[in-house]
């Protein structure tokens, strides 16, 4: 089959969507940016519910793509509309003529920095969910090494559902993810104290509930329903949180040795490069817009231009697989069209 | 929707301070007031929120009111752009125009305070001036405060300070034509009729509660009952 | 701390600052208790640095304790602050600078009620109208005197006597900031540096050669509150909350505190005493307490002027082991002298707080 197809993103959603193209007999052509494969899920290090290494999913998705035309390193530089196709210049040079677009860019992490109350960047003990799985994959860093780990905080909703930080939105996977983190901790250190600082517990996905009941229940982590206002740093180099405990009203004050701070997903400046690029529409939330957020989330607005992950908003890994396979269809059935 | 919501609705502070609440308690957990008092501002915000007349009125004749120190380091944090101060202080505001502040031992604070603040702007054209800060009311003030009011167009003078005198400078008397047009402010404006307004409430309660308006004063001024703080039993 | 990670912070939070030409304002608070800072101001603007601060004897109190004690409306401080902007279009001035970080706040607040409800400013110019006859422009820069001493910080350290440095060891002063919370918590993109790590006072410490220590309640209220110290049954509130200060800071053991705001250095300075006379605490060496300073005072002792001249003396807690810190000159028998070597007498020692 000779139509070219353009996949933007070689993260999970683009590597699927690519498996699923190539076993439909397409030869899709992968744009990464990055020198790897896998995105995000290839810097995490065990996935929720069940402890999945993220290693693992992503090696299986890169074999399965492995016969797309991958090209990592690459940007893309313009995207010019011709009469009944798009004409793509790669910053490698290489030009493509293509009628198809599958647009993968996903998300980026919030700039946690940006909470400015929270001291990331400025006091030493205060790192993010991220940093948390790079430690967890190398051991490497002596934020989480050096510091006696008696007790530990997550914060949720850093850079989300805040209007102040520009991002309404709620991330998702940020409340399962503190969750699954605090127990990975509590794993590692059994006497420390963990708390989560969270403002509703959004346990929406299989098994998450489970997962919530296990913390308190098996891992005693203590959970505390309040929004962290402010961060400070002690003499020690500990770190002192203040919220309320709206449960029982009451301002709470504890130091920690390490906290935790969940970054949120926020729009990929990629995607929305991407966006401009071929005049694709920009929704209210700062994600890309979809024909329609109920029955359509997977087309553009835009001929032959698709969607697949969290480049139209966030998505846990499941959800991102499963519309990356509908996207693949998609397409298909868009080709069988123009033929 | 009943009309105690609706007159705080036209209130700007209302308008700029309480859009939607997501009662996170962001506010509560660096409030001054919250750790000090019996107070949390997010059940403040939760029940102007909620539109519950019954609940406002209630508010509006509780000392909670009255406990916020009006920092503002509120503002700063609320992720829903929110401004619990402001919603304070609009609320005080209602409070003072029904006269609903005297049913609350911290509202009937409102008498000495508006006596204090707006004699001094009226009389010397200053919120604080040293003819009316009184060592004997401000013994924190420190011994070095009674010596420099007792000496005090000499200290003045020796800092460099135009107290009392003609012209700009520190401390100096402010022309009487200014003080008339603070005068006509307060009279255009409803600054005036809300210092009547606050002796018309405090009058009717000082008789109530037996006194004359200077032991209502002192009594305003001076007196806490032991409920308000959170290590009170 | 991650020193790079604040300055990233500064870098957002730069606000505009023009140089010259400024309608200045004064500060009831600051008038009554360190009237030697607001005539350093000027002293140091006009007569250091030879810039053009106007002021003018016709201007009044904003309003804005009475505001915030909640006994005018906001129509009627709105109108005081509309009357002060009519003196400076009069004066023919557009960068305004005020003395006092509650009158900035309320300032900044009525500016941007204003332009978010237009209805507003046109009602307050009606009212403005009907009760003085004036008219007035917005001003084009809002600023707080503690801005123009850190934009002038450099000019000022060029002039310097002493550098903030402890004489006996060399070491810089260690030197703990207060911010008013009406400068930046209301509006952090109006402050020099923000909200959460404000360095208006920061530039000038460093500048001037100490360092700044951070400690955990920095940014805490110095716990003035208004009302809950204006009334006398209240006044615990703030005693408790300087004393939660105190004890954060108790650590570091600063050298000094410097503020912008008039309130926090009178009740940082005298809740000290009043701790120490009651609990029998100190908190500076030696049964001393930890002098709280003023931005113009600090200015002031950097370019060498006495002490006595700019008002050290009217702080309960004796400025002298920092003076002898930093090496500057004084006479110990004129401290409390008036004009002409007039004999005042002096304070009487509390009981508990060291003073000299």
């Amino acid at each position: 089959m000779k139509e070219n197809i353009v996949i933007i993103g070689g993260g999970i959603a683009g590597l699927e969507a690519a498996a699923q193209l190539l076993s439909l007999g397409y030869k899709p052509i992968i744009i990464e940016k990055s020198d790897h494969l896998g995105g995000h899920v290839a810097e995490w290090n065990c996935l929720f519910p069940d402890m999945t290494p993220a290693r693992d999913i992503v090696s299986s998705l890169a074999a399965r793509s492995a016969d797309a035309n991958i090209f990592l390193n690459t940007e893309i530089s313009f995207v010019n509309k011709l009469k009944d196709s798009y004409n793509i210049m790669l910053s490698n040079g290489i030009s493509i003529i293509t009628k198809i677009i599958l647009v993968t860019t996903g998300f980026s992490v919030f700039d946690a920095a940006k909470k400015e109350e929270y001291g990331y960047g400025v006091y030493d003990q205060v790192i993010t969910n991220r940093d948390l799985e790079h430690w967890f994959n190398t051991g490497e860093d002596k934020r989480v090494n050096d510091c006696g780990m008696n007790a530990v905080g997550f914060v949720h909703c850093v850079g989300s559902r805040d209007e102040k930080a520009r991002n309404p939105q709620c991330s998702k996977v940020c409340c399962i993810t503190a969750v699954k983190q605090a127990i990975e901790l509590k794993q590692k250190f059994p006497d420390a104290m963990v708390y989560c600082f969270y403002m509703d517990l959004r346990m929406f996905g299989k098994k998450y509930e489970d997962f919530y009941i296990s913390a308190q229940r098996d891992y005693g982590v203590r959970f505390i329903r309040g929004r962290v206002s402010e961060v400070s740093e002690n003499i020690d180099g500990r770190v002192i949180v203040k919220a309320e405990d709206t449960l029982s009203g009451k301002p709470v004050k504890v130091t920690l040795d390490l906290l935790v701070l969940m970054a949120g997903m926020v729009c990929s400046p990629d995607s929305t490069r991407v966006a401009n690029m071929a005049r694709l529409p920009v929704d209210s939330d700062g994600f890309l817009k979809s024909e329609d957020n109920v029955a359509d989330i997977i087309s553009s607005p835009k001929e032959g231009v698709f969607y697949a992950g969290a480049c139209t908003g966030p998505k846990t890994v499941p959800e991102t697989l499963a519309e990356a396979r509908a996207a693949a269809l998609k397409v298909h059935l868009y080709i069988k069209g123009l033929e | 929707m009943g009309k105690l919501y609706d007159e705080l609705l036209k209130d700007y502070r209302v308008k700029e301070g309480l859009k939607t609440c997501i009662n996170c308690g962001t506010c509560t957990a660096i409030c001054p007031a919250a750790e000090f008092y019996r107070y949390d501002p997010r059940k403040v915000m939760d029940i102007v929120q909620s539109r519950d007349e019954e609940e406002i009125e209630k508010l509006l004749k509780s000392d909670f009111i009255w406990y916020c120190g009006e920092c503002m380091s509120c503002v700063t944090r609320c992720p829903r752009k929110n401004g619990p101060g402001l919603v304070i202080m609009a609320l005080r505001n209602l409070s003072a125009r029904l006269g609903y502040f005297v049913c609350s031992e911290k509202g009937r604070q409102l008498y000495p305070l508006t006596r204090i603040l707006t004699g001094n702007i009226l009389n010397y054209g200053y919120c604080v001036y040293p003819d009316t800060f009184k060592w004997e009311d401000h013994k924190e003030s420190g011994p070095v405060w009674k010596w420099h009011t007792e000496h005090i167009r000499d200290t003045m003078a020796r800092v460099g300070a135009n107290f009392k005198g003609e012209g700009p400078g520190v401390l100096r008397k402010i022309p009487q034509e200014s003080l008339d047009e603070l005068k006509r402010i307060f009279d255009v404006t409803g600054g005036t009729e809300r210092i009547e307004t606050v002796e018309k409430f405090s009058r009717a309660k000082a008789e109530e509660m037996g006194m004359d308006m200077d032991e209502y004063f002192r009594e305003t001024f001076e007196h806490t009952s032991g409920s308000h703080l959170n290590n009170d039993d | 701390m991650i020193y790079q990670g604040k300055q990233k912070i500064w870098a957002d939070y730069q606000k505009e600052i023009p140089d010259n030409h400024w309608f200045y304002v004064r500060s009831c608070i600051r008038q009554n208790f360190f009237p030697g800072s607001e005539k350093m101001f000027l002293e140091i603007c006009r007569n250091v640095l030879k810039k053009d601060f106007f002021e003018t004897e016709y201007h009044t109190t904003c309003g804005g304790i009475a505001y915030h004690c909640d006994t005018i409306p906001q129509e009627t401080v709105m109108t005081i602050v509309a009357r002060q902007f009519a003196l400076m279009t009069e004066a023919g001035y557009e960068n305004y600078v005020a003395s006092c970080i509650t009158s900035f706040g309320n300032y900044a607040e009525i500016i941007e009620t204003w332009r978010e409800f237009p209805e507003v400013e046109t009602r307050i110019r009606e009212l403005l109208w009907k009760a003085c006859r004036r008219e007035f422009k917005i001003p084009k820069n809002l600023a707080h005197a503690s801005d123009l001493i850190y934009k002038y910080r450099n000019e000022i350290a060029a002039r310097a006597k002493y550098r903030l440095v402890n004489r006996y060891t060399g070491e810089p002063l260690k030197v703990v900031e207060h911010i008013g919370c009406h400068y930046a918590k209301m509006f952090p993109s109006k402050g020099v540096g923000g909200a959460e790590y404000p360095y208006v006072l920061c530039g000038m410490i460093e500048s001037w050669g100490g360092n700044v220590i951070d400690y955990p309640e920095r940014r805490h209220c110095c716990g003035y509150g208004f009302r809950q110290y204006h009334v006398k049954a209240n006044r615990g509130y703030s005693l408790s909350n300087t004393y939660k200060k105190f004890e954060s800071m108790e650590p570091y053991h600063p050298d000094f505190i410097l503020t912008n705001c008039p309130g926090c250095p009178y009740f940082m300075d005298r809740w000290q005493y009043v701790i120490a006379e009651t609990e029998g605490k100190t908190y500076g060496g030696n049964g001393y307490g930890i002098p709280v300073l003023t931005y113009e005072e600090l200015a002031s002792l950097v370019l060498g002027y006495d002490p006595w001249d700019i008002g050290m003396q009217l702080h309960q807690v004796a400025v002298e082991p920092l003076l002898d810190k930093i090496g500057i000159a004084y006479d110990p028998k004129e401290k409390y002298k008036g004009l002409n070597e007039k004999d005042l007498m002096r304070p009487e020692l509390p009981g508990v707080l060291r003073c000299c």
